[in-house]
Order: C-alpha cells, then structure tokens, then sequence
C-alpha cells in the first residue's frame, strides 16, 4: 500500500515537472499526461497555478525599449570603422615588409612605369611615383653598398621577405574582404 | 523558393551569416528580435532598468564587434546571453566595489533597509498592481541563487531549458529539476495572486 502511494506520489512529480516545462499548458501534452491531469486533482491545481504565474511572470517583462536600438545603431559604424582600420594593419605591415624587400633587392619601379597609368590622374602620380622613386634609388643605392659587405644569404633572405610579404598581403585582403566589404552603401 | 522560405522570418543562423558579410540591417533584426528579453533579464540581474538598457546595448554592440569569434555550432542566443550576462556581473561587482548602505538604523535600533522608490529605474515599475509587483520583486530576490538564474533565463530571457543546460552547462535534468524546485517556492508565496 505504502509502495502504491509512492508510486503514485512520483507519477505525480514527473507530471508536475512536465507541467512546470510546458508552462501548465495541458492541451500541448501527450495524451497519458493529460489523461492524468484530468483525474488527479494535485496536478490539476499545479496546472492552474502554472499558467496563472506564467502570465504575471510574462507581464513583468517591460515593454521593448526603441533607444536601445538606436543606440546600438549609431555604434555599429564607428565599431566598423575600428575593425577596418584593425583588419587592415596587417596589410599595411606586409607591405612595408615586402617594399623593404624589394629595396634591398633592387629598388622600386621609376617614374616611366608609372607615368602609364590614365592620363587625367598622371600627374598626381608622377609626383607620387618620383617621389617614391627618388627615395627607392636612394634606398637601392644604400642598399646595394650595403650589398657589396652583406652576406648574399642576408640579400636572399630579404628577397624571400619580401615575397613573404606579398603572401600576406594576400591573405589579408581576403580577410579584408570578410570583415568589411565594400558595399554599395558605404 | 517555396512559399515557407519566404514567409518564414530568417534564423539566427542566417542573420548572422548576413551580418558577418557587413550587412548591419540583418544584425539590427538580431537586435529587435532579444533587446526586450536582454533588457528583462539584466534588469533583474542588476535590479536597475535604466543600467539594463544600457548594459544591453553594450552586449549587443560587443556581439557585433565579436561577431567573427561566433561559432555557429552553438546558438547565437546563448552567446549573446552569456556575453550580456558576464557584463552584468561585473557591474555588480563594481557597484560592490562602490556601495553605498541603503540600511539605517530605527527608533528601537534596529537596522531596517531603506527603500529607494524611482519608478524609472524600477524592473517592475510598468506593473500596474504594485502589491503584486512588490511580491514578485521580493519572491525573486530571495530565491536561492541557482533557482533565481534559472527563473531569470527561463522567464524573463525566455530560453529554452536546452538553451539554458547549453548557457549553464548543466544536464537538461537537472535544469528542469531545478527550475520544477523554483516553481514550487514561487507557486506557493505568490499563492495569493494566482
């Protein structure tokens, strides 16, 4: 008898921890659940009792608030921004890596290779291009004195820098690419 | 692409697919569709519902920043909870730091806790039976830890016990144990409102 009582009194638990998950909805419950629900007046007051705390549960949830959104809005660029500039770190220092490479190994392309690009902008890049130029030769020119005491491994190591570089470069633009793409809307 | 795919609003999934591409209206959708559930749950964690909006603003705005960390084999939710829920205890810890005692001493010299009534900043201020949102507020602070984050998540994050077991990394038994344990305290001192 006393076993019965127990086993009924653990039938009951389950139910009422089932009730409990389903947030005393008895229609959602399998049929031998609700079976039981009907006939025991334990469970059929946990049900009730769910379904009423569910509801001041529910409605003790404040109303949506719109400033966190806009909030939210208004951060999202800048945090773009900051991972643009984070995103491209890597690139810039490849490209350092690989330009200091190329210097060492020979300096960097004239003026005249340059001067091809459109003709509207060639002036701008002229300037640009000569600029860069002067500092290459002048850096080439270093670099090859140098070369003449410098271990050729050193001048290899340097070529293979710069190579290395480009890989980077690479992969850091199609990183690039993921992070912050360019979109129309940008 | 049937009728379903295009009546059915995008997953979480695909959401953050969207966003990790650039696309900053797909992770405002994420933003609408958990700022009301982020900002219940800090604000009973923090007991402050303006400092709640705020925090939710920081967790969102700390899930976009981190939003190539996300691993997509767990639920964007669970993260975003567990992102909300560190920075809501490390502004409680601060404001340990930092308290001030909101108890004082009465005529008979007893200490007797000073009530701060700001319906701005109260989590339960909207409610307009003000006993009951007294109860609520006093039945929930003084269930037992376990049970008060379980009863945080469930209701008023609005996970599911396998998003919580997942949050908490607890077995989905002892979840819905602990929360079937929660209920029955809540059932029975709120017995007056049910």
């Amino acid at each position: 008898m006393g076993e019965r009582r127990h086993e009924v009194a653990m039938d009951c638990q389950t139910i009422q921890e089932i009730l409990t998950e389903h947030r005393g909805e008895v229609d959602r419950l399998e049929p031998a659940v609700r079976q039981h629900v009907e006939v025991c007046p334990g469970c059929r007051e946990v049900a009730a009792a769910e379904l009423a705390l569910v509801r001041i549960l529910s409605e003790a949830i404040p109303p949506a608030d719109l400033t966190v959104e806009q909030g939210v809005r208004s951060a999202l660029r800048p945090v773009r921004v900051r991972r643009r500039i984070v995103a491209l770190l890597p690139v810039a220092a490849s490209l350092l890596v690989a330009l200091l490479g190329a210097v060492m190994v020979g300096g960097v392309p004239g003026a005249g290779m340059v001067a091809l690009l459109p003709m509207w902008s060639a002036q701008g890049w002229m300037a640009l291009a000569s600029g860069a130029s002067d500092w290459g030769t002048a850096l080439a020119t270093g670099a090859r004195a140098a070369g003449a005491v410098i271990d050729p491994a050193v001048l290899a190591g340097a070529a293979l820098l710069s190579l290395l570089g480009l890989v980077v470069v690479g992969i850091a633009a199609l990183r690039w690419r993921r992070v912050s793409p360019w979109r129309a809307d940008d | 692409m049937t009728v379903t795919e295009k009546t059915l609003p995008p997953t979480d999934e695909r959401l953050v697919e969207l966003a990790l591409d650039g696309d900053e209206e797909a992770f405002c959708t994420l933003v609408r569709r958990y700022q009301r559930r982020l900002t219940a749950f800090l604000s009973q964690l923090v007991g402050d519902l303006e400092l709640a909006r705020e925090l939710s603003q920081e967790a969102f705005v700390r899930a976009w920043s981190a939003l190539e960390r996300f691993d997509p084999r767990y639920r964007f939710s669970t993260w975003l909870f567990r992102i909300a829920h560190n920075l809501g205890i490390d502004q409680l810890r601060r404001r340990r730091l930092q308290t001030v005692s909101l108890y004082r001493t009465d005529q008979d010299g007893e200490e007797v806790e000073v009530v701060v009534a700001d319906i701005d900043k109260d989590p339960l201020g909207h409610l307009e039976n003000r006993e009951l949102a007294s109860e609520l507020r006093q039945v929930i602070d003084e269930l037992r830890p376990e049970y008060r984050e379980l009863v945080l998540l469930r209701h008023f994050a609005g996970l599911s016990y396998q998003e919580i077991a997942d949050f908490k990394e607890m077995p989905l038994g002892t979840v819905k144990n602990k929360l079937f344990r929660a209920h029955s305290v809540l059932r029975k001192a709120l017995a007056a409102f049910l």
